[in-house]
This record gives C-alpha cells, structure tokens and sequence, in this order.
C-alpha cells in the first residue's frame, strides 16, 4: 500500500523520544504542587469542621437562634443546610439544620452561620440543642450541604416561598442574601403558623421586608383578633400573592408537603418550577407505602463490619440503620437524613431491609448490589452490613 | 484503636484510589491471587467514572462513549478484559459516531460507525458532507481511515508484546513511519477539502489536544476504534462498570475502603513500605499502586520527602497537565423527540474550526467555543422518566485557565460559562433549552477536585503531544519508576485519558508491580 509520501524518516520513533529526553533534562527540580483549584474545593468542601457557639437568642415560642463562629467557614448557597454532631452518652449523631443566616455573613473578620431550633414533640436532638447548648461549646459541623437554592439558570427570579413552622429559616437566609444584593431575586414568603406565638424569627423577618422581599404570615388556628389572612397556603391564596411566572420553594413539615403539593396541582404550576426541601423521615415508619405488617416493634442483631473489624449491635425495626449505629456510637457520615445526598451509603451484606419509597434517592446499580442509604433504611431482620471505617 | 483494628498486618498491595485504573490494577493483581487493599478517599468506587441522583433521576456524571467494547461476536480489548475477570456489563450501543457542526462554514454532518473495522459508512458520510461528486474524496478518506486502523492493530499487537527494531518495521511499517509525526503532517498529505478535515477532527476535545500536536497514534487509535467498531456505554451508567469491578474485586477477597484516604507512602531505604491512612493507621505493604498524581504523590506524599530522587521531581515538572472539564448536565421536562434533539453525540464549533484559537480560549475562564453534546436518552431510551431526558454540555479548560478561582468568584465563572454553553446550544437546537430545566447541575474543575482529589482538577492526566509522545512513553517507561514497589494507575499514565485507556493503565500498573515483585525474588508470583 502507497504510503502517501508523509514518510519522512523511519527515525521518527527516535526523534519523538528525543524530543521527550530532551524536555526532561531541562525541566526543574524544584517540589512545587501549587493547586490553587484543590485549595478552592477544599474551603469550599472542608468537611465536618470544628465550630464554636458564639450566641443564643430567643426566636420565638420554643425556639432559638443559635451562632456558630469558626475562623473559616464554606461560602455555601442561601437555603442550603448544615449538620451539627452532638454526642449524648454512647451515642454520636449528626442532625440536619437549614442555616437562617446570609452566606455573606461568612465573611469578613468575624464569620458564623446561625441555626433557629423549634422544639418539635419527638425532636430528640433539637431538644438536646435547645437544652443543652450553651455559649462557648465546640460541635463538629458540616456547612453548606443540600440542592435547596435558588439556581439562576434553572430558576425564576421571582420566588414563592412557601413556609411552615421552622421551615421559615432558609427563606430568611435568602432574605438576607437579597437584602444585601448578592443574590438577584424577589422573594414572597407565604408563612403558614397556627397561631401568632408560633410564629419564629418574627422581628427578623420585618426588619427584611422591602422592595424584594414580602411577608404574609398565614394563622391556620382560632385567632379571632387576627386580620392577616387566615387559613392553610391554599391555591387561592398563593394564586393572589404569587408572580405569574415564580420559582415554588416549599419548606415545612411533611403534612405540608403533601397539602402545598395539591394546592400547586390545582393551579397547573409546571414541574420544573416547585422545589420541595428534603422532608426528613415519617414519624412512624410503619405506616409507609409497602412497610410489611408484622414486626415493627422487634428488636434486631445488627453485624456492623469496618474493614476486618466486626461489631455486633441492636436494631429497632422502628429506627433506621443509621440511628441504630448513632446509638452505639458508631459514627457514621450522615448530612440530608432523607435518602437523598448519599453520604450514609452503605452495603447490607444479608438479611432483608425496608426502604422508605419516598426518600429512595439511590443509584440503579447500587440497588442491585444491596448498597443502601442508612438514614432511610430499616431493617427488617437481623442483618450485616459494611461500613465505611 | 488496638482492640479495634481494621485491616490486616500486612498486604501483598495497596491501591490507593478506587477509579477504573485503580480496581482495574485490583481485579489483575487479585487474579493473580495476591492480598490487596484499595483505599478510595470518595464513598463511592469510579472516580468520574459515577453518576448522581437529582431529583429521585439518575443522572450521568461523565461518561460520553466508551471505546475499545465492541459487539460480542468481535470484543475489543476492553471487552475481552471484563470478560476475562468476570465483570458482566450491560452494553448499550450508541448509534451514530457524532453530528459535526460548524456555526461558521455552516457545516452539519451525521456520521455513524462502520463495524468489524469497516469504514465504508463513515467515509461515506464525510465524503457526502463534502459535496463529494465523483467519489475521489471518498477514497481518500476511506484510505486515511484505513491507515488509522493498520495503526491501531499495531498497536494493540505491541503493547502486549516485545519486538526489534527490523521486526517492527516489517510487521508493522505504518506504525513505524508515522511514529514521528503529528496527526496533522499525516491527515495533511491525503490532500483532503477542509470541510472533510474539519469533520475528521471533531474527536480531538476526546484526547485534549488539536491535532497539529497530537501524536498521530493516538490519532489513529482514536479514530479507528470509535469509527471502525462503534462505541457503548453501560445500561446504569458509568457506575454500573465502576461498581461491578469494585464487587467483583471485592469477591476476588480484594479489601476495598471507601471514605478512607492514603496520606502518605512510608519509603524504607529506596523501597516502599507500606501507607498511612486518613485515620492515621499505618498498614504494611512493599508495593502500592498509587491513583493519585505523580505531582501529588512526588510532592507530598512520599515519607520521608528526601525519598523522592531528583528525577522524579523533573519527571513532573517536564509534563503538561491534560485538560479538566467544565460540564452543564440537564434534566429536561421533555421528551429528546419533543425538544427536537436527534442525535446522541454532538461536537460543535459555533464559531469555526479554528482549532488553535479554540484550544487557546479553553487556557482562559471562558467562554468556550467547542463544546460537545450529549442526550443519553438517544442511546438509552429509559435513562429517565417518559416525558424528560438527560442533556450535558461539555467543553474541556486547560487547568490553568480556573488558577484564579475562589471561594467568592466561583458561582459566577460557573454561571457565566454555563450560559454562554445553554445559549450557544438553544440557538444550535431552536429551542429555548433554559424553559425546559427541571435539575441542573455544574461540574468545574472544582468540583473533580473535590471529588476524586485530582491534581488541579485534571481529568485527562498529562497532555498527549509530539514532546511526550505516546511511543516515546513506552520506550523510556521502564526508567521511570524512580522508587522500587511503587507504581501508578490513572490518567497520568502511559495510555493517557478517557475510561478505556484508564482501565489499560491500571492493568500496566499491576503488571509494573508483578515485575517489580519478581526482580524483587518475592517467591510465587
């Protein structure tokens, strides 16, 4: 076959080497690993990190604002969360908390980020925190976690808000961001209580009403002196207050979410533009779609296997694997405890487990290998798992 | 931690990095019924190789196509090494080559594979694209494509094995003569229009370099193997390979850790002794396969730092980092048919093919003016929900071009690039791409850096070119094992970037260690 005439030299493997030889002997000897992109994912990515409790202030009925200070603090995006580890006894555990300050006030000389906890009836760790913390105590804290932000791409700029009980804390986060001009949006927030004492971070939110953020606090209770609106975050409602073309960002309990869910069905609001927050577990996970009738209430041999190392512990059918890990004071790296980030992600080696169909977020392939995310998983027998040492 | 111990005294390996070439490097050195631990810093096997979840929708983390697979009845190299280590993926055939677009000369070809390494249909396509009347343009093209596969089997034949000199060039003379030259001096002298340039040089954003400093065997092996068997990806996206390699190394008896990183190599008297771990544990092994890059590992990894020679040190400082990516990935609310989005794969240059400029733009913070295009759906119809699909826009930066990103300026270098990226494809498409975004998710050099670890956030290892040529790799490879038992896999080394050559990498890895352990006198490998 003609070769057609680029044949220069059958040399030319001994030149390119050449020219390789070359390059070398004239390239420094100097260590220099200069990574500024490294640099950049990691203060943006830290990890769990040490922080101080700088200030507690009332917000509210059963609620605290709660400032956590440390010298460098991830820029994170307004309405994403945080987790705080707190250790009670034998246990270890990690609880997700929407952060209600502005990612500005990251910066400058004196950075915090600010968590607001209502006491809930069954909130074991929020009552801990609410109980417990006080001035001067250090919690290893995991910043800037969680989808729920607004996108300026994918999003509106205007912003429907719409808010129950603590669910109130990313919106004023975002409030604060807007106020300050760093993020481009107009924000309406629908905030639904039952009556006004159960209203939080009241003060906060007035002082950030202006020409791009709106209140309209919502009482669903007998308020007889109340002349706002009264009622649920119904379709009427949110038709009246909301932009033609506004971005939903739903945050509140799980009620809620099914009620708002309907509500924007009824006004044919398209898909792309309601964001729910992670909702959390149900209370009761028997009641869940396809949870098997039998055994809620049993007791389980959890084999925990870290590399050769082999662990034997208790399971309540009622608890997920990572509670029951919690519980013996195994750590393990939890953040959205909804089945959604992944970070939990662990191997069930045997025995039978139940996941909570709602917060599946699982990979197709991890499905088939039995890989699970522990804060959604519950076990249904006795079982073995490997997790991360 | 004594009454809590995780790992064993001793290990034959250690593989730091759990990507392809890492359980790559595991599964060949486990077949060989070695003990081996594989310490990967994510929670996740695959490095890039991944996916996510946005939205309850599995999403692609980066895979476009995966070369050297093939169909059944012929596998190709990659292929045939899952089959023999018992890895079984589901191939799914993606069913055209690429759609080539050229905002500028208004060039727009569809080109499909050939199969069993026949490049009738492609030679064809780009012929027809050409405005070819009386088929000379076919030929020429059909006879390029032709000496890009006699290249391609050469290499595969002298890769697995060793020759002389006279040898090679009788077995193997086009391999031989085109050693020393760039894909351009090569495509050059077949005198082809440059619409059929321009398209046959759509491929090059795959190996990060243009083709006038592109080695023209990469060139060829590219070329060949994509456009002569076709490419696939798997059924579960790229994680599905990811994870069945790590479970089938796992059933080999491999020890594989995930969430743990390798802080630093111990060195003993020039060879390696072992690691040490994330949680501060040391675990004890003379050979370690190390993922991360040699700049990494050269620079602050190796205990104590003196154990690191000079020439290690000009080893890194010689190379030039490979590109990163910038990548907007999309969930759409619509059907690919009802966006109007017809092919899988699409290379676009909206502003010409004026390849120097474009890869001078990707050194800068943008915008990029080449950009590629995927919508999975096209080769995996029930990649998501009925009524969405997925679509990823692409372009690969140079490193240096993110050297001035912080934590402040981030958002808006991602957002700015991502924009300029959704408008240059709306008006490609003629339809509004921003009304259709139901998930929507960035990947920057960044976020590769955050999470796989890799140096400057380079996906592509060291840059293919005529100054580190891919022949002249294999002739020095044996001087550049500068400390005894330790040894590389990942991007960075001889077969460069893209998931087929990393598994290649990681195989040469293990089979560099395999030799270091018999020149060694371990006994019974």
């Amino acid at each position: 076959m003609k070769v057609n005439g680029f044949l220069k030299d059958v040399g030319g493997a001994s030149r390119v080497t050449k020219a390789r030889e070359e390059k070398y002997q004239n390239a420094s000897t100097v260590s220099n690993a200069y990574d500024p992109i490294g640099k950049t994912a990691r203060l943006l990515h830290p990890g769990r990190i040490p922080m101080r409790v700088t200030e507690i202030r009332d917000a509210g009925k059963n609620a605290k604002t709660i400032r956590l200070s440390a010298d460098h603090i991830p820029y994170f995006k307004a309405g994403q969360f945080m987790t705080v580890e707190i250790k009670d006894g034998e246990s270890i555990a990690a609880r997700p908390y929407s952060i209600s300050s502005a990612p500005y006030e990251t910066r400058g000389e004196h950075p915090y980020v600010e968590i607001t906890v209502k006491k809930k009836n069954n909130g074991y760790i929020s009552g801990f925190l609410l109980e417990n913390a006080k001035e001067g105590d250090v919690y290893q804290c995991e910043v800037g976690l969680g989808e729920f932000h607004h996108d300026q791409i994918r999003d509106s700029r205007y912003i429907t808000a719409l808010a129950g009980g603590s669910g109130i804390t990313p919106f004023v986060s975002m409030a604060k961001e807007i106020r300050s001009g760093r993020l481009n949006a107009d924000l309406t927030i629908l905030y639904g209580s039952v009556n006004a004492d159960d209203i939080i971070l009241k003060d906060e939110l007035e002082h950030l009403v202006s020409d791009h953020v709106r209140v309209i606090h919502v009482l669903s209770g007998d308020n007889p002196e109340w002349t706002g609106e009264k009622g649920f975050l119904s379709a009427e409602l949110i038709a009246k207050y909301a932009h033609d073309d506004s971005t939903f960002m739903i945050c509140g309990p799980r009620a809620m979410h099914s009620y708002v869910k309907e509500q924007l069905e009824k006004l044919n609001i398209e898909k792309r533009r309601i964001r729910y927050d992670v909702p959390g577990q149900p209370e009761d996970i028997s009641l869940s779609e396809g949870y098997p009738a039998a055994g809620k209430d049993q007791v389980f041999r959890l084999i925990v296997r870290q590399g050769i190392h082999k662990t034997v512990i208790p399971a309540k059918a009622s608890e997920s694997i990572a509670a029951a890990l919690e519980r013996a004071g195994l750590r393990i790296h939890t953040a959205c405890r909804s089945g959604s980030c992944g970070v939990c992600r662990i191997k069930v080696i045997s025995g039978d487990y139940y996941v909570n169909p709602e917060n599946d977020g699982r990979r197709g392939a991890d499905k088939d290998f039995n890989y699970v995310h522990a804060c959604s998983t519950y076990p249904l027998s006795d079982l073995c798992i490997k997790l991360n040492i | 931690m004594s009454d809590n111990k995780h790992f064993k005294d001793r290990y034959d390996a250690v593989v730091i990095g759990g990507a392809l070439a890492g359980c790559a490097s595991a599964l060949t050195l486990a077949k060989k019924g070695l003990d081996v631990l594989v310490v990967e810093q994510h929670n996740l096997p695959g490095g890039v190789a991944t996916s996510f979840v946005r939205g309850g929708v599995e999403i692609e983390g980066s895979l476009h196509e995966m070369m050297s697979i093939g169909p059944k009845d012929c596998p190709l190299k990659i292929r045939k090494f899952f089959d023999e280590m018992g890895v079984d993926i589901e191939w799914l055939r993606v069913p055209e080559a690429y759609r080539f677009v050229d905002g500028e000369k208004g060039t727009d070809a569809l080109i499909h594979p050939g199969t069993h390494g026949n490049f009738e249909t492609p030679a064809h396509e780009i012929a027809q694209a050409c405005g070819d009347r009386d088929g000379s343009i076919f030929h020429k093209v059909l006879d390029l494509l032709n000496l890009c596969n006699r290249v391609y089997e050469s290499v595969n034949v002298l890769s697995v094995t060793k020759m002389s000199k006279p040898m090679m060039l009788l077995k193997h003379p086009d391999f031989v003569k085109t050693a020393g030259c760039s894909a351009k001096e090569v495509i050059d002298t077949f005198n082809l229009p440059e619409t059929a340039v321009d398209i046959l040089s759509a491929y090059w954003i795959y190996v990060g370099n243009i083709p006038e400093n592109l080695p023209f065997t990469i060139y060829a092996v590219l070329m060949a193997d994509y456009l002569g068997y076709g490419s696939y990806i798997p059924k579960k996206f790229s994680h599905e390979m990811s994870l069945k390699m790590a479970e089938r190394a796992m059933e080999m008896g491999v020890q594989m850790e995930f969430g743990m990183r390798a802080d630093k190599i111990l060195v003993e008297n020039g060879h390696v002794k072992g690691v040490r771990l994330s949680n501060g544990e040391e675990v004890r092994s003379d050979y370690v396969i190390c993922s991360a890059y040699p700049d990494q590992a050269y620079t602050s990894m190796i205990e104590p730092a003196d154990a690191v020679p000079e020439g290690a040190l000009k080893f890194v400082n010689a190379k030039t980092l490979g590109v990163t990516c910038f990548s907007v990935v999309m969930l759409l609310d619509q059907s690919a048919e009802d966006l109007g989005i017809h092919d899988y794969s699409t290379f676009y240059a909206p502003k010409g093919m004026h390849l120097k400029e474009i890869f001078d733009e990707y050194g800068t913070e943008g915008p990029y003016n080449y950009i590629t295009s995927i919508c999975t759906n096209l080769a995996n119809p029930s990649a998501s929900p009925e009524g969405t699909c997925i679509y990823s826009i692409t372009a690969l930066p140079k490193p240096e071009a993110w050297l001035n990103v912080n934590e402040e300026n981030y958002e808006e270098m991602t957002r700015r690039n991502a924009e300029y990226f959704i408008d240059q494809e709306s008006e490609r498409l003629g339809v509004n791409l921003r009304d259709h975004i139901l998930e929507i998710v960035y990947e920057t050099p960044v976020s590769v850096a955050h999470f796989t670890g890799a140096y400057r956030g380079s996906i592509y290892g060291y840059m293919h070119s005529m100054d580190d040529h891919i022949v002249a790799r294999l002739q020095m490879s044996e001087k550049e094992n500068y400390i005894q038992g330790l040894a590389f896999a990942g991007a960075h080394q001889i077969s460069g970037d893209g998931m087929g050559p990393a598994v290649t990498n990681g195989r040469k890895a293990a089979k560099i260690i395999l030799d270091m352990m018999e020149e060694d006198g371990k006994e019974g490998f």
